[in-house]
């Protein structure tokens, strides 16, 4: 028997579409039950975010009360507290442009154009003072703000930023040291991150603001915020350490041996060899990294922060709007996931940049 | 700085070097010494101590008993004398071992730039020299791994020579190459023979070695059994061991 093989033509869209989702009756039903669902469901979440919503304050929170839907006005009433915490009210303005100064930072760092040692170490410079002068006051006819005062979406950024600034140059040194030659140095640095990532970050969290002054002298202490930065770069350096010596893992060994027969120092070695290939093999487990930390910052609460979690708490637990808090998480929520998908998407970017010397 | 030559110390010198790792004695009681300008092949089976003994000349492998001195220097524990032999010894790896993460230029420009010191300008004019000098000039924006086996490791070779070193080491150059690769890169090797350089190569071309090697040693067990100029090597071996190897590698 004579076969003619003939190439099926390419099917049209509505013709895909119907072998994929109504090739026989029985997925025809399963197709239509799931499409009617969805489309409730989208329609019911629409219907109370959207178009039964209450977006205004001028009705109070009484307007919201009568209807079904979202009751968004809380935020519109109540966005200050969310984003400032306890900040005076006629200063706040500081705090907004501490958080744009933060931001900006974060941005022009993630420009490959910044990766020089000067031009990142002014950019951060410049950033982070920025921040703490705006924020803190004090000179130049600001007023004096206390970091008690701190709070919301700025000190959020600001825990999460100098939590990386201070915890990424550590992990680095900590995975350097802990693949030491001299066992007595590898095993202390593996000690010490096994010791840090069997705690739990509350704990850690909980030692360096409370229990610590107690041991340390009047003088080393500083303020309170600062030592909850420290314990939480502390533990951030501690995973992102054992990250980073993953990466260094992957570079095979004679790219160090080619540095070394070319006459190159050991930090010449580790700083244009090792760790630019170690942290491409590590992208996706920082950017991991990163996100987790972002989110960690909500539990410096316990220490009496009102970071921007513990400010929306604070935005509906006071009489009036005590009902709107699905609104007030859900703009929150929001909130990190601006910040948390930019990260991913950068992460993304970045491989695909870094994918272009490999292929 | 190492002073040109003009005492009369051998480019290398060797005495009764030792090498253990753990228990094992991959080298024993090596004794060599290379004048300028000479050509050594080294070959021998696999684990017979070759390239432990060329990566011991420039400390890749630290030895254990005996002296090593390059161009001079002793080689010992003292990082400055360290410093200075790596930096006139140039090796090429089996593996190539280019950096992934840097274009051909970039490979033969960082080691002039951070530790010659020297002027981005200038190192680019030397990279390009030799560049054109293993005749691949057209590849310097590339990454290496848009480049054939035999490409990269005359990149390589290009990236050790940027460093202008008076002593070349080879390890097994062309025992990771498609065949019809080999002779791109022993053709580079061959020219860098006859200006002069200081070669010492473990490399089991051994058409290569009768062309260019001004003596063949032959390793096994971590000694060197037999050292002769080549036509003796490969017609008149006064050991066993090296016949027998001699007729294996020349069978085919």
């Amino acid at each position: 028997m004579e076969m003619v093989i003939v190439a099926p033509p390419a099917p049209g869209r509505l013709e895909d579409l119907r072998r994929r989702f109504f090739a026989t009756p029985l997925q025809a039903v399963v197709s239509l039950a799931c499409l009617t669902i969805m489309v409730f469901l989208v329609w019911k979440l629409l219907n109370w975010a959207v178009f039964s919503a209450v977006f205004t304050t001028s009705g109070g929170p009484e307007a919201c009360q009568a209807t079904a839907g979202a009751c968004w006005s809380v935020i519109a009433a109540r966005w200050r507290i969310i984003f400032f915490g306890l900040y005076p009210y006629e200063e706040q303005w500081r705090s907004a442009l501490a958080c744009v100064a933060v931001v900006v930072m974060t941005v022009l760092s993630c420009i490959p154009a910044f990766w020089t040692g000067r031009r990142i170490a002014l950019v951060w410079g410049a950033g982070t003072g920025l921040f703490y002068v705006l924020m803190k006051g004090g000179v130049l006819g600001l007023a004096h703000v206390g970091e008690e005062a701190w709070g919301g979406l700025a000190l959020t950024l600001f825990i999460f930023v100098t939590t990386c600034l201070i915890g990424f140059p550590l992990a680095i040194c900590l995975a350097l040291l802990r693949r030491s030659e001299l066992p007595w140095i590898s095993r202390t640095t593996g000690l010490i991150i096994d010791g840090v990532r069997s705690l739990p970050l509350i704990s850690i969290l909980f030692t360096f603001a409370v229990v610590l002054p107690f041991a340390l002298p009047q003088w080393l202490q500083g303020d309170k915020l600062y030592r909850v930065i420290l314990g939480s770069a502390l533990f951030f350096s501690a995973y992102q350490a054992e990250i980073v010596r993953g990466g260094m893992q992957g570079v095979a060994t004679g790219q160090e041996e080619a540095a070394m027969a070319l006459g190159m120092r050991y930090w010449q070695r580790i700083s244009r060899i090792l760790l630019p290939q170690a942290m491409r093999n590590a992208m996706p487990a920082t950017i991991n990294q990163f996100v987790i930390s972002f989110k960690e910052t909500s539990l410096v609460v316990i220490v009496g922060f009102f970071e921007i979690l513990a400010s929306g708490n604070a935005a509906y637990g006071t009489g009036e709007w005590r009902f709107a808090y699905v609104e007030v998480y859900a703009f929150i929520a929001f909130i990190y996931f601006i910040f948390v998908f930019s990260l991913s998407r950068y992460g993304a970017f970045l491989e695909r940049r870094m994918s272009v010397s490999e292929r | 700085m190492i002073s040109t030559n003009s005492t009369g110390e051998p480019a290398l010198r060797i005495e009764n070097l030792d090498k253990y790792y753990g228990t094992f004695q991959a080298l024993r009681g090596i004794n060599l010494s290379v004048q300028r300008g000479e050509k050594i092949v080294v070959c021998g089976p696999s684990g017979s101590g070759k390239s432990t003994m060329i990566r011991c000349i420039n400390r890749l492998e630290q030895h254990n008993g005996g002296r090593i001195a390059v161009l001079g220097t002793e080689l010992n524990d003292d990082v400055g004398n360290i410093d200075e032999i790596r930096r006139e010894v140039g090796m090429v790896f089996q593996h190539f071992n280019l950096f992934p993460h840097m274009t051909v230029l970039e490979n033969c420009m960082i080691s002039p730039m951070i530790v010659r010191k020297q002027p981005r300008a200038q190192a680019e004019a030397t990279a390009r020299h030799y560049l054109e000098k293993v005749r691949i000039p057209e590849q310097a924006m590339k990454y290496p791994s848009q480049l054939s086996g035999g490409q990269q490791q005359r990149v390589a070779i290009a990236r050790a020579l940027c460093m202008q070193p008076q002593i070349m080491l080879f390890d097994e150059p062309t025992s990771a190459l498609d065949p019809e690769m080999v002779s791109e890169v022993l053709d580079v090797m061959v020219t860098l023979a006859s200006e002069g350089m200081t070669m010492i190569c473990v490399t089991h071309e051994m058409g290569f070695a009768r062309r260019v090697a001004d003596r063949v040693l032959f390793m096994d067990g971590g000694e060197i059994l037999e050292e002769a100029p080549p036509d003796e090597f490969f017609t008149s071996s006064r050991n066993e061991r090296t016949r027998q190897f001699v007729s294996q590698v020349l069978g085919h």
